[in-house]
C-alpha cells in the first residue's frame, strides 16, 4: 500500500517496475550455459578471453584468459564506458549504439550488447581478426540473450534470496574489518 | 539492484556516494582505500581530470568475505559533483544499492547542498527509483571547519526524513567508517526485505539449495547481539539468553514491527509535508514564471516603442529631406526652364536678325534689278530713238538680247520683284504707251520717264 502510493505519486512506474524489482540473480545452471556460450565464441573466434557484464557494472561470468586482469574494475568501467557511450547515443538520436570497438596496439575489445541488459565483452589480439570476433559474438549474444531471459522467466516463480541473519552477519564482520 | 550470483556464491551491492562539489566524496574513498585491510580492498580507479576533479566516478571495490558462504562484495562509486557533469552523475546512479549523502557542513556551501539533494531526487526519478525506499545515509562533512552551519539547520535543510546521519571530518577519517558500515548494512537490510514475502523458512531451503546449508551457530548468536538499528531511533535491543533460533527470530521481529509502522507513518507525514512544499515551491516558481513574464513583455513593448520612435524621427527626417531634395530639383528646374527660354529668346532675336538682314539684302537685290532695268529702258530707249531715226517705218520686229543673252522681254518677266509689283493703267504720253505695247503690261509705271 504505502509503496504503491509512493509509485504512483511521481508518476514513473513502468520504469520503475522495471528497474526496481530487477534484482539480478543468477543460478548455477544458468552459469553454466553462459559459459558454454563463452567458450564457444573464445574458441571460434580465437578470442582471449570473454566477459559478460551487468549493464550495472557487475561481472556475471567470465572465461579464457582472465587471470592477469582486475575483472571487477573492468567490469565497472566497461558499464560506465557503455552507459556514456548509450548517452552519447541519445544526444545523437540513436536508441543504442549496440556494438562498441576499442583498437589497441596489441589487444582489442569489442563490446555488444546482450538483452536488454548485459555487456558481452570479448578481448582478442592479432591472431584472429575483427570479422570474427564480431562474426562469433553475434551468435554469442544471441545464444546469451534466451539464456538471460529464461532465466528471468523462471526467477519470477521461486525467488531465493539472502538469510534474514545475513545483514547482522555482515555487520559483525564490517566492524571488524573497518576499525579507525 | 542488489546482484546475487550462485555460481560464484557472491553478493555484489552498488554504494553511490552522491553530493555537491567538492564536498569531499572521493576523500571519503581515498580514506577507506587507505586504511582497509589489504585483503578485502580492491584498486581505487579514479576518472578524474588533471585538476583531480571526479570527471565520471570514482570506483572502489569492497570485498568483505563470505558472509554465510556468500562472498559480500561492495561497489563504492562516487559521482561527480559539478553541477555540469549532471549527464555522467545520472549514469552513476544506474543501478543504485545504498546511498550516501556527503553534504558540505560550511555555512556558504548550504545552498548547494540543497541544490545537489534536489538534483539526486529529479535523477532517481528519471530512473524510476524513489529516494523514500532507498537505504540512504547522510554525512554531515567537514565539521571541523569554522563557519559551518549547526546541525539542526543542515537536519532542517537536507533531513526532513530523520534519516540517519554522522557528522564525519573525511580527511581525517572521522565518520567515514561509521557511514560505510551504517549503509552497508541497510543496503543488505533491504536486499533481505525484499526476498521476506517468500518466506524465511523457504529461505532456508534455498541456501541449503545453495550449499550453505546450515548456518553456523556462531552467526546465530551474533544475530542476538546485534539487530539493526538506525543511528537515530534507537530500538531496544533483542534479549539476550535465547536458546532457540525460532524464538530469536520471534523477539527480533517485534520491534522491527513497531519501528516499522513507525517509520510508515513518519514517511507519510514526511511525504504530505514535501508535496505541501513542492506544491508551494510550484506556485512560487509559476509565480516568478509570470512576473518574468510580464517583465519581459513589458521590456518587449518598450523597445517596440523605442524603435517606432527611432523609426518615425528617421522618416520625419528622410521626409524632411527628401522635400528639400525636391525642392531643390523643382527650383533647378526653374533655372533651367528659366535658361531655355532665355535662349529661346536669343535663337527668335538672332533669327529675326537673320531675317531683317536677309530683307535688307533682298531689298538692297532689288533696287540693283531696278537700277539695271531702268539702265536697260534707257538702252532701249535709246534704241528705240536710234531706230526711229534710222528706220522711221514699219514696227520693229527683233528682239534685242542683253548682255546676258535672255530675250529682253523673258527677262523682265522672270524678275519676283517685278511680278509683285502692280501693274498701273497705262498712262501718259505715246512713248510711254508704245513702251507699254513693246514690252507688255508689266511694266512698272514708275519707269515711265
Amino acid at each position: 500500500m504505502d509503496t504503491k502510493n509512493s509509485r504512483s505519486e511521481f508518476g514513473s512506474k513502468r520504469q520503475e517496475v522495471k528497474l526496481q524489482d530487477d534484482s539480478l540473480i543468477i543460478h548455477e545452471e544458468e552459469i553454466e550455459k553462459i559459459d558454454r556460450a563463452l567458450i564457444k565464441l573464445i574458441k571460434g573466434a580465437e578470442a582471449k578471453c570473454a566477459l559478460l557484464v551487468d549493464k550495472d557494472g557487475h561481472l556475471i561470468t567470465r572465461q579464457g584468459f582472465t587471470h592477469s586482469l582486475d575483472t571487477t574494475a573492468l567490469a565497472a568501467l566497461l558499464a560506465g564506458s557503455f552507459a556514456s557511450t548509450r548517452e552519447i547515443a541519445r544526444l545523437v538520436g540513436e536508441p543504442e549504439f549496440s556494438v562498441l570497438f576499442h583498437q589497441g596496439k596489441r589487444d582489442h575489445i569489442h563490446i555488444s550488447l546482450v538483452g536488454e541488459r548485459s555487456i558481452l565483452v570479448a578481448i582478442f589480439d592479432d591472431r584472429t581478426t575483427i570479422g570474427m570476433v564480431r562474426l562469433y559474438a553475434k551468435e554469442c549474444g544471441e545464444e546469451l540473450a534466451t539464456i538471460l531471459g529464461q532465466a528471468h522467466k523462471s526467477k519470477k516463480k521461486s525467488e531465493p534470496a539472502i538469510d534474514s541473519g545475513f545483514a547482522a552477519s555482515a555487520e559483525d564482520r564490517l566492524n571488524d574489518i573497518f576499525r579507525d | 539492484m542488489v546482484s546475487i550470483n550462485y555460481a560464484f556464491r557472491e553478493i555484489s551491492c552498488k554504494i553511490v556516494y552522491y553530493g555537491p562539489g567538492l564536498s569531499g566524496k572521493t576523500t571519503n574513498l581515498i580514506y577507506i582505500h587507505k586504511k582497509a585491510p589489504p585483503q578485502t580492498k580492491g584498486e581505487l580507479i579514479s576518472l578524474a581530470t588533471d585538476a583531480d576533479r571526479t570527471l565520471y566516478f570514482d570506483f572502489l571495490p569492497i570485498d568483505i568475505g563470505p558472509v554465510q558462504g556468500f562472498a559480500t562484495k561492495f561497489q563504492l562509486y562516487t559521482v561527480p559533483g559539478q553541477v555540469y557533469y549532471n549527464a555522467t552523475r545520472k549514469l552513476v546512479l544506474r543501478g543504485v544499492d545504498g546511498l550516501v549523502f556527503v553534504a558540505d557542513s560550511q555555512a556558504a556551501k548550504l545552498e548547494e547542498n540543497i541544490e545537489s539533494m534536489n538534483n539526486l531526487i529529479e535523477n532517481l526519478e528519471e530512473y524510476g527509483y524513489v529516494l523514500e525506499e532507498l537505504p540512504m545515509i547522510i554525512q554531515y562533512n567537514k565539521r571541523d571547519l569554522e563557519e559551518v552551519s549547526s546541525l539542526e539547520e543542515l537536519e532542517k535543510c537536507l533531513n526532513p526524513r530523520g534519516l540517519p546521519y554522522f557528522e564525519a571530518v573525511a580527511v581525517k577519517g572521522i565518520g567515514v567508517f561509521d557511514t560505510l558500515k551504517a549503509i552497508s548494512k541497510l543496503v543488505l537490510e533491504k536486499a533481505r526485505g525484499k526476498s521476506e514475502p517468500e518466506g524465511e523458512k523457504e529461505l532456508i531451503s534455498v541456501s541449503a539449495e545453495s550449499k550453505s546449508s546450515v548456518m553456523p551457530s556462531a552467526e546465530k548468536e551474533e544475530l542476538e547481539k546485534k539487530p539493526y538499528a538506525p543511528a537515530r531511533e534507537a530500538i531496544p535491543e533483542a534479549p539476550l539468553g535465547k536458546d532457540s533460533f525460532e524464538e530469536v527470530e520471534r523477539d527480533l521481529e517485534q520491534p522491527e514491527k513497531t519501528y516499522r509502522v513507525e517509520e510508515k507513518l513518519e514517511k507519510a507525514r514526511e511525504r504530505e509535508r514535501e508535496k505541501e512544499e513542492q506544491a508551494k515551491e510550484t506556485v512560487r516558481l509559476q509565480k516568478e514564471k509570470e512576473e518574468e513574464l510580464i517583465k519581459a513583455r513589458l521590456k518587449e513593448q518598450e523597445e517596440k516603442a523605442r524603435k517606432e520612435k527611432e523609426g518615425a524621427e528617421r522618416k520625419k527626417l528622410f521626409l524632411e529631406r527628401l522635400e528639400r531634395e525636391m525642392a531643390e530639383v523643382e527650383r533647378q528646374k526653374k533655372a533651367l526652364e528659366l535658361e531655355k527660354i532665355k535662349e529661346a529668346e536669343e535663337l527668335k532675336k538672332k533669327e529675326q536678325a537673320a531675317l531683317i538682314e536677309k530683307m535688307k539684302k533682298m531689298e538692297e537685290e532689288k533696287k540693283t534689278l531696278i537700277q539695271s532695268q531702268s539702265e536697260i529702258e534707257k538702252e532701249t530707249v535709246e534704241a528705240e530713238r536710234v531706230s526711229k531715226e534710222t528706220v522711221p517705218e514699219g514696227p520693229v520686229q527683233t528682239v534685242k538680247a542683253d548682255e546676258t543673252g535672255l530675250p529682253f522681254q523673258s527677262k523682265i518677266i522672270i524678275s519676283p520683284m517685278l511680278k509683285q509689283k502692280k501693274t498701273k493703267p497705262a498712262k501718259g504720253g505715246f512713248l510711254w504707251r508704245w513702251i507699254q505695247k513693246i514690252a507688255g503690261p508689266n511694266l512698272d509705271p514708275k519707269d515711265r520717264r
